[in-house]
């Protein structure tokens, strides 16, 4: 049966999944890799040297070819239906369809944080894929934030992350997008991680699956359509624009995960008597 | 649903992309949300105002130079290259980031009609002063953006536009250097790569 998968689009966990892709897009890779590695510049050219081990981009050639090939697949498939799709729904139907989408990753999440040894990230992942997939109408709704619970995105990446494994070079992968030799290590892990992977196979299933992912896509694309475009307008190197995003956004969610993790004192314990 | 509200925050912010600076002293947290407070009203009386798109342009440039440390913003992208850039190149590189800055400004404008500009708190982060604020537009999701400010030449100045620990000024940054390195380190190769992009805007408006 084919199966989803996520798709990395620009630093977002968005999309896609199946055993096909997954097919076309590990051997493309591989054959990829063989092609081009970038030249270092010498050690003695000191800025130019240092500006190379910052961006940590062994492969730039290869994923530059790689982010030519998605923009292309972007510009002619995937943002013409998205800006169908923004043209025939409204701003309040696409956050419901996100809040869906976000809830039914939920259960992945959970389990990333209980192996990232997040105890409380993991605790609120529970309680919003049981609040918002019963209050929530399945997820349709998040009334899991207005009762404190907010998302707090994360991936197998990242729980690595938490284990001190290294982002390593950056990669640009077909389909996928932007990722890395620690992040690309998500997609085997995403692609077990669902509900819909624990459930019985079905046609029905199958149908919600392949329906679920298109509407993933599309909703996240059409999100992107005005960002996107005005970073490709006023960027000089685009590629590295959505690569340093890329970097800092995931910084960013580990440095979110770690601050919503603090522990805190239940009010039911009792409290030290004060002097 | 977060990097959603991220990336719009980091696009609603652009006008500001620039905004950074040397050494500058640190501002009291209320008075950095005041000063943020005040340039976002006036940010939102330009851009919702009744003016022809040239002139919103034109006064959101002047708001911009008054507001952000724009005289500063060019070494702090430059970075390291600005040891490698020839005094020439250098006052080039300038020139032309102030006409950058400028189309960008004009491109985005129309995108912001309808704007609100709600300002939440402020903090002490490093050494600089966060303000947290919300951009809304209409059909669009919500933003969180962050303004970091300095003290520079005795008046607060917007340094950087934060959103979700994203700094803008080190992704344009690295945008820059992308260029330079591209290029074997020539600065002569950005110059180029901006006065490009310039010509590009100029045919497009």
């Amino acid at each position: 049966m084919l199966k989803n998968s996520v798709l990395r689009f620009f630093g977002a966990s968005f999309a896609k999944k199946s055993r096909f892709l997954a097919g076309v897009a590990v051997p493309s890779l591989l054959a990829g890799l063989l092609v081009g590695c970038a030249t270092p510049p010498s050690q003695s050219d000191t800025a130019d040297y240092q500006a190379y081990i910052q961006q940590n981009d062994p492969l730039e050639p290869t994923n530059r070819v790689f982010y030519s090939v998605n923009d292309k697949i972007d510009r002619y498939a995937l943002k013409p239906v998205a800006e169908g799709y923004v043209h025939i729904t409204t701003q309040p139907i696409r956050n419901h369809v996100s809040d869906f989408v976000t809830n039914i990753s939920e259960p992945g999440r959970l389990i990333y944080f209980m192996f990232g040894g997040k105890p409380r990230d993991a605790g609120t992942s529970l309680v919003r894929f049981l609040v918002d997939s019963t209050i929530g109408i399945g997820g349709i709704f998040d009334p899991a934030t207005a009762l404190g619970y907010p998302e707090t995105d994360t991936d197998f990446g990242l729980t690595l992350a938490e284990w001190g494994v290294p982002a390593g070079p950056y990669l640009y992968l077909p389909v996928f997008g932007p990722s890395g030799a620690r992040d690309v290590l998500y997609l085997p892990a995403a692609y077990f991680l669902t509900p819909i992977e624990a459930a019985p196979s079905s046609t029905a299933l199958t149908v919600f699956s392949y329906s679920e992912t298109g509407l993933r896509l599309v909703n996240t694309r059409a999100e992107y359509i005005d960002p996107i475009d005005q970073i490709e307008a006023t960027a000089l190197d685009p590629y590295a624009t959505f690569r340093s995003l890329y970097r800092q956004q995931r910084a960013s969610q580990l440095q979110l995960i770690d601050q919503r993790d603090t522990p805190t004192v239940p009010d039911w314990y009792p409290q030290p008597a004060q002097k | 649903m977060i990097f959603r509200r991220f990336i719009l925050g980091a696009v609603a912010g652009l006008p500001m992309l620039a905004a950074v600076s040397a050494a500058q002293a640190q501002v009291a947290p209320d008075a950095a949300k005041a000063f943020i407070a005040q340039s976002g009203q006036q940010l939102v009386t330009i851009v919702n105002g009744n003016a022809a798109p040239a002139q919103k342009a034109d006064e959101l440039r002047q708001l911009v130079d008054q507001i952000v440390a724009v005289d500063q913003v060019g070494d702090y992208v430059l970075g390291r290259y600005k040891n490698v850039a020839t005094p020439d190149e250098h006052s080039k590189f300038l020139a032309l980031f102030h006409q950058l800055l400028s189309y960008n400004i004009t491109y985005q404008i129309k995108a912001y009609q309808g704007i609100t500009f709600t300002v939440n708190g402020s903090s002490v982060m490093g050494s600089d002063t966060i303000v947290d604020t919300t951009i809304t537009r209409p059909g669009q999701a919500a933003a969180d953006v962050g303004w970091a400010v300095d003290e520079v030449d005795g008046a607060p100045k917007i340094v950087d536009v934060i959103v979700a620990g994203t700094s803008l000024r080190i992704t344009t940054r690295n945008d820059y250097a992308s260029v330079v390195t591209s290029h074997g380190g020539q600065v002569s190769a950005l110059l180029t790569a901006m006065q490009t992009l310039i010509d590009r805007h100029k045919a497009a408006n």
